[in-house]
């Protein structure tokens, strides 16, 4: 007897079967040639790496929620990849290290964690990006969040909402505007990342406090990060993020949340979040960082499109025809020529409706049911 | 029209302080929600605009982290034992006021004090190993929904971790309060995706942040 448990997928991960499979498909595909389109290269990094490859290229990699294992060749520890972005970054730190500047890549591929969390149990999800090497500037990231935001309206999301963030806000304004101590810093992010206004007085980060009014749509939001003056200190951001936020067409949402940092672990003056309707949390996320090793700046986005298969569940039955025993062969492929689905007959025991077809081939010429 | 906003509150003792304020803040539930035999679970509001679900504290919190519910009210206590990343707690309103607390039997054994390994009855496992990591102590945490004050007599566990308001519980069960964990307030928290592509939730967020300004003022 086979033991039940044996068919079970681990905790976390699935199989995407018809139409769910296809249409992430789709969306890879519209994505991809949004990218292309925008004149990014397609790279394809290996699924493991050594551990340490991976962890040493970017600020705030946690090899922890990798999963790792012993190399029986090199003895080294491998690491299946959590997030294609810091390959990205060792293949233009090596390999491309001597291309042109600005070199812009983007990949496709698996990535999975360790664990999942509660709310988001998934370990293994599909993650698209591209990623702007050799600069961090205002034109990049203005370019960067462009091309994020036609990515995803071409995958069908719709009502697209962008978030954006200065990730090293508080390290900036701790240096000298707004003093703290070391010790201090910490504290005073986690209550800034929860918005928790009696958390932040207690951690004696009052002076803070204007930071967390500062949120909201764009316009107001700015307006406000401005009163906060901080000597100056803040300006040239205020300035960039103003900038990028001309370059964003109408019918896309835009707020600001300046002390948000969710997800932006590597990230430096500039981060942006992704949002679209029907989708619980967030889609994708971007912004400037600094690859190590090669200490070069970059501007790139990440998207993680499987939440979206689910909220576009609108089934778009294509048409196709059964093909009978016998049938005209050349008619067929002509069909298919013309963009038809054809499903061929096998035996004389089927049934063309069963077999989700809409039409049948008749005297060369398709059918409706 | 577009969907209402759903907006989650505690049942019991958040409860009777935080329906004035939700009153300022326009936050008004129909009739039925004060008939005690009603047994709905989702009411509309006075305007129209909004659901007002009403469950346990703990679920307001999980409820708003998933998004089924875009904000709420809870205490301070529930924010921190879950630590959701998505849950924002923007606006303390300034309400339920209690403490998290540790009291033991008040004949113990004064040397359990520099004990490495305690057991602990609690309702907030997670908020109760942080805090005795931090004091170099393993806790090991039962987890218990409610009667925490039991537990010590009937030789459960040594102590326990419970809201303390005025402290009359623990002393009829014969228990002291040995130590603060935490003070506890009200909160309003929101949803993180729903503050940020809302603007309903926002408004919501300033109409609360607006009166507890002028409750400081």
């Amino acid at each position: 007897m086979i033991d039940p448990t044996c068919n079970l997928l681990p905790e976390g991960l699935e199989d995407r079967l018809p139409p769910d499979a296809s249409a992430l498909a789709r969306i890879e595909r519209g994505m991809l040639e949004v990218m292309d389109a925008h004149g990014y290269d397609f790279v394809r990094p290996p699924l493991i790496e050594f551990e340490k490859s991976m962890a040493m290229r970017m600020e705030g990699v946690q090899p922890r929620r990798m999963f790792r294992f012993v190399d029986p060749r090199s003895l080294r520890t491998l690491a299946l990849r959590s997030d294609i972005t810091v390959q990205v970054g060792r293949i233009a730190a090596t390999g491309l290290a001597s291309a042109p500047r600005p070199l812009r890549l983007c990949y496709s591929g698996p990535v999975v964690r360790i664990t999942g969390d509660t709310l988001d149990p998934r370990r293994e999800s599909l993650q698209i990006g591209a990623e702007l090497i050799g600069s961090d500037s205002v034109a990049a990231a203005a370019e960067i969040v462009s091309v994020a935001v036609e990515a995803l309206s071409r995958a069908g999301a719709t009502r697209i909402s962008v978030d954006f963030t200065l990730p090293d806000l508080v390290d900036t304004l701790a240096a000298e505007a707004l003093p703290l101590a070391p010790e201090q810093i910490e504290d005073v992010r986690r209550e800034l990342d929860g918005k928790d206004v009696g958390g932040l007085k207690a951690v004696g980060g009052e002076a803070y406090l204007p930071l967390l009014y500062a949120t909201g749509p764009f316009e107001d939001a700015i307006r406000r990060l401005s009163e906060v003056g901080a000597g100056g200190a803040l300006d040239s951001r205020i300035e960039g993020l103003q900038q990028i936020a001309a370059r964003i067409g109408d019918g896309v949402r835009l707020t600001l949340d300046p002390t948000e940092r969710h997800g932006f672990e590597y990230q430096s003056w500039f981060g942006f979040m992704l949002y679209a309707e029907g989708v619980r949390g967030a889609l994708g996320r971007g912004g400037t960082y600094h690859i190590r090793g090669a200490d070069e700046p970059a501007t790139g986005f990440s998207l993680f499109p499987d939440p979206l298969v689910e909220a576009m569940t609108v089934s778009e039955s294509r048409p196709s025809v059964f093909l009978p025993l016998g049938h005209d062969v050349a008619a067929a492929a002509a069909l298919r020529g013309k963009g038809w689905r054809t499903v061929a007959a096998l035996s004389e025991r089927e049934y063309p409706a069963e077999l989700g077809c809409t039409h049948c081939l008749q005297d060369a010429q398709a059918v409706k049911l | 029209m577009p969907e209402p906003l759903t907006f989650a509150v505690p049942k019991g003792r958040i409860l009777d302080e935080a329906l004035p304020v939700m009153e300022q803040a326009g936050v008004v539930p129909e009739s039925a929600f004060h008939d005690k035999a009603n047994r709905s679970l989702s009411f509309a509001s006075e305007s129209g605009d909004m659901r007002i679900i009403r469950v346990r504290a703990f679920d307001v919190a999980t409820f708003v982290a998933f998004g089924a519910a875009q904000a709420g009210i809870v205490g301070s206590d529930v924010v921190e034992e879950f630590q959701y990343s998505e849950l924002y707690a923007p606006v303390d309103l300034d309400i339920g006021h209690c403490r998290l607390s540790i009291a033991e039997p008040k004949d113990a054994d004064a040397a359990s004090g520099h004990a490495s390994h305690l057991r602990i009855a609690t309702k907030y496992p997670n908020i109760t190993s942080r805090w005795f990591e931090q004091h170099g102590i393993q806790a090991e945490c039962i987890k218990l929904n409610g009667a925490m004050e039991l537990a010590p007599s009937l030789g459960l566990a040594g102590r326990i971790v419970d809201l303390v308001s005025t402290g009359r519980t623990l002393k009829e069960n014969g228990l002291v309060e040995t130590d603060i964990l935490m003070p506890v307030s009200a909160r309003l928290i929101v949803n993180r995706a729903a503050l940020k592509t809302e603007s309903r939730v926002a408004d919501l967020v300033e109409r609360f942040r607006a009166l507890s300004h002028k409750a400081a003022a």
